[in-house]
């Protein structure tokens, strides 16, 4: 009993224990949880005021234009590449090294012509390889369809969520489901607007993405509470939330956990495109976590708070 | 709940499944068993999105049509497994595996090859030619073919067919002394001067290169687009960009399961090996109804098929941590098993059926690759559910009352005694 008490001890620092006979929990995390919302909600902001300072950093899918990839025969460094391209009348051009010798040369769009006048000149300067590592061009205005798109799949995914939460679960279940959801997308939005990474069709791919998948956590949490409410006629509900919040924890970080394990993996190993998935992944499965923790248990309790009808 | 014989019954008919699935992995050599998509095995991508021209709407009839002419001349290109779909907003792509000269066909493909029969009716101030409305069109072309004149310009000599003869025969005796101006695209390609009555066939000339003769031979006589296409996005990936990134996607793969099935088994013990046994199943079906349905894997579908890794895990962790529960609660093995699984049964399903969804407005919304994602992240969560669900169910009920099912090999140490002296205690 002595070697059980110390780890106790410690928890009680963040948070005390409740005591409810069979149904006791150690961290009263919904009463905690405002910090949640309020770390939250600070992120955003923040988010939001980089957004209005600068905006997102779009890429060519978004704006238009033209990108190469192009390994060199010798070794270049940025500045003479830079130098080169100035000569070639294309000084503007954003120049990223990703691997040894390589580097991505981004443009406005351009024309067969004037793409072939870039590579000779790079060919004649410095040497390249053919055929080129990628060769992307984008029609300026085409990412007006990505958009209708992206907003139509959030629509559509969004409705039917909420449609079929409301019918397994209840409305307000649904509801704050869907706020779970806005809360995981704004999230990976502001690590967009803060560390300025492109923004690009993967990243709209990673939003539709997490929009399935964060919410399963959301979802393990309510099933637990949509259980315990039926079986514990005697406890208040936000000790019925707390204690589910509990049950599922260690769930809920194992599968943080493993699914993150490959992530990560090509967070570190990954070229461009991948670490592109990576990162957004990243964000969104935690955002998804921590909202299914710390902000849907807690909503939920100051529903039922507000409108009693629901109190069971 | 379940007899045993039914439990073997059920794993017998998943070594089936497996069998089937190494079939298709193994059929063709493991190397070839999965298509893989433009962005990983190298090729072109084309956007074209049709453009209104004027009031006329643009039909469904007429984007098919394109549709089937683009696909004409992408094979006179002599290009192999080309793919030419239509998305949501009607745009029409066109994926073309591992072209060499990919400028070319992305110029060929576009084109709308309108050709026109007009009379020259004067020239204007700057010596432009003023041209009069189209005589005839590029539609009754039989034949249309590069070649060099008696004088060695380079020309492309069209015939035409009966129909088109009679019609070029009339245009041209109607019109003796005046100038015929040949137009494709727009641009007033020659305008001969005509001496006598035609019928048979037509030249273009003032063309540069025989290459470009030869271009605008195969676009003639694939017949012109019915409709005027924009490229939106043309896209390029050179073959060593796919290869890494695949190399690196399996590499993150392969150390993400490790890392997973050491988790799990430092988490569950014995539950967790049961689990490696389902997380390997999973694979090899996934693999093989990839390499069955032959559906084209991309980059994204990649990262969903990582993705789905942690889905897969989620069922199994999500039973486990019931189980141990119940056992915790000091319920019997076999009760334990059986609450622990009904009672995550609820959650595993409603948690895949929100990810089903969204997967499914992805493939209905999405483009390219964002659909490859789509298609890897359904097969995903539905084939985690099934292993999880009827597979781990049963290997579990079929060893749930052998000796070795210790708590130990459950994962639940000795607080289990605790629990169920605290529980003698209350009572």
């Amino acid at each position: 009993m002595a070697v059980n008490k110390k780890p106790v001890k410690k928890i009680e620092k963040v948070a005390e224990p409740v005591v409810l006979g069979e149904r006791s929990y150690k961290f009263d995390i919904v009463r905690k949880s405002k910090w949640g919302v309020i770390v939250s909600l600070t992120f955003i902001a923040v988010g939001l005021v980089m957004f209005l300072i600068r905006g997102f950093n779009f890429g060519i899918d978004f704006l238009g234009g033209n990108l190469m990839e192009v390994k060199f025969t010798k070794s270049v460094s940025i500045t003479e590449l830079r130098s080169v391209m100035g000569g070639a009348g294309y000084g503007s051009a954003i120049l990223q090294n990703t691997e040894e010798n390589q580097y991505i040369i981004r443009t406005v769009p351009l024309t067969d012509a004037q793409k072939e006048t870039i590579l000779d000149t790079l060919d004649s300067k410095i040497g390249i390889e053919r055929p080129l590592v990628q060769d992307r061009n984008v029609a300026p205005g085409f990412s007006q369809t990505i958009i209708r798109n992206t907003l139509i799949a959030v629509a559509i995914s969004i409705a039917g969520i909420l449609i079929y939460v409301w019918i397994r679960f209840a409305v307000r279940f649904a509801l704050i489901a869907i706020l779970e959801l806005i809360h995981d997308l704004l999230i990976i939005l502001s690590f967009y607007a803060i560390t300025f990474r492109e923004f690009n069709t993967t990243t709209i791919a990673v939003i539709l993405t997490i929009l399935g998948y964060s919410l399963s956590d959301a979802i393990v949490v309510f099933d637990r509470i949509r259980e315990e409410i039926r079986v514990n006629k005697r406890d208040r509900f936000i000790d019925i939330s707390n204690y589910s919040v509990n049950k599922t924890l260690v769930r809920t970080i194992g599968t943080t956990v493993t699914t993150l394990f490959p992530i990560i993996i090509l967070l570190i190993i990954g070229n461009e495109t991948l670490k592109d998935f990576a990162f957004g992944l990243f964000i969104g499965i935690i955002s998804g976590s921590f909202s299914s923790v710390f902000i849907g248990p807690q909503i939920l309790v100051a529903w039922n708070n507000r409108f009693p009808k629901y109190k069971k | 709940m379940r007899s045993k014989v039914g439990n073997i019954v059920v794993i017998a008919l998943f070594i089936v499944i497996l069998g089937v699935c190494f079939y298709y992995i193994f059929i063709d050599g493991i190397q070839n068993s999965i298509k893989l998509g433009l962005d990983l095995r190298g090729g072109t991508q084309i956007i074209l999105k049709p453009v209104e021209t004027g009031t006329e709407e643009v039909t469904d009839e007429a984007i098919d049509k394109a549709q089937l002419i683009i696909l004409n001349r992408i094979d006179k290109l002599g290009i192999s497994e080309p793919l030419v779909t239509r998305d949501f907003n009607r745009n029409i792509i066109v994926q073309l595996p591992g072209v060499d000269d990919p400028e070319r066909a992305i110029d060929i493909i576009g084109k709308t090859a309108q050709l026109e029969f007009r009379i020259v009716e004067s020239v204007d101030d700057s010596g432009n030619p003023v041209l009069g409305p189209t005589l005839m069109t590029g539609d009754k072309l039989s034949k249309a073919q590069a070649g060099y004149s008696s004088n060695g310009q380079i020309i492309v000599s069209m015939i035409f067919t009966e129909e088109g003869s009679r019609q070029f025969e009339k245009v041209t005796s109607e019109n003796v002394g005046k100038q015929l101006a040949i137009v494709l695209d727009g641009e007033v390609r020659s305008a001969p001067r005509i001496k006598q009555a035609i019928s048979g066939d037509a030249v273009i000339e003032g063309i540069e290169t025989l290459e470009e003769a030869k271009d605008i031979a195969l676009v003639l006589q694939t017949g012109a687009l019915p409709v005027n296409l924009e490229i939106q996005e043309s896209q390029t990936i050179g073959p060593t960009l796919g290869q890494d990134s695949l190399r690196q996607s399996m590499l993150a793969g392969i150390i993400g399961f490790a890392l997973v099935a050491i988790f799990m088994v430092a988490m569950y013990r014995g539950l967790g090996l049961i689990s490696i046994i389902g997380l390997i199943c999973y694979v090899t079906i996934f693999w093989g109804i990839l390499a069955g349905l032959k559906t084209p894997v991309t980059l994204p579908g990649i990262a969903g098929v990582v993705l789905t890794i942690g889905i897969a895990v989620d069922a199994n962790i999500l039973i486990y941590s019931r189980i141990k529960e119940e056992v915790l609660k000091g319920k019997s093995k076999y009760a334990a098993f059986n609450e622990g699984f009904r009672n995550a049964l609820k959650a595993i399903i409603d948690s895949n059926i929100t990810t089903l969804i969204t997967a499914a407005a992805l493939y209905r919304f999405g483009t390219g690759p964002i659909r490859g994602f789509a298609v890897t992240l359904a097969i995903g969560v539905v084939i985690s559910m099934f292993t999880a669900i009827i597979l781990v169910r049963a290997i579990l009920f079929l060893v749930v009352n052998s000796r070795a099912i210790t708590p130990g090999f459950i994962g639940v140490k000795l607080p289990k005694i605790n629990q169920e002296t605290k529980a003698v205690k209350e009572k």
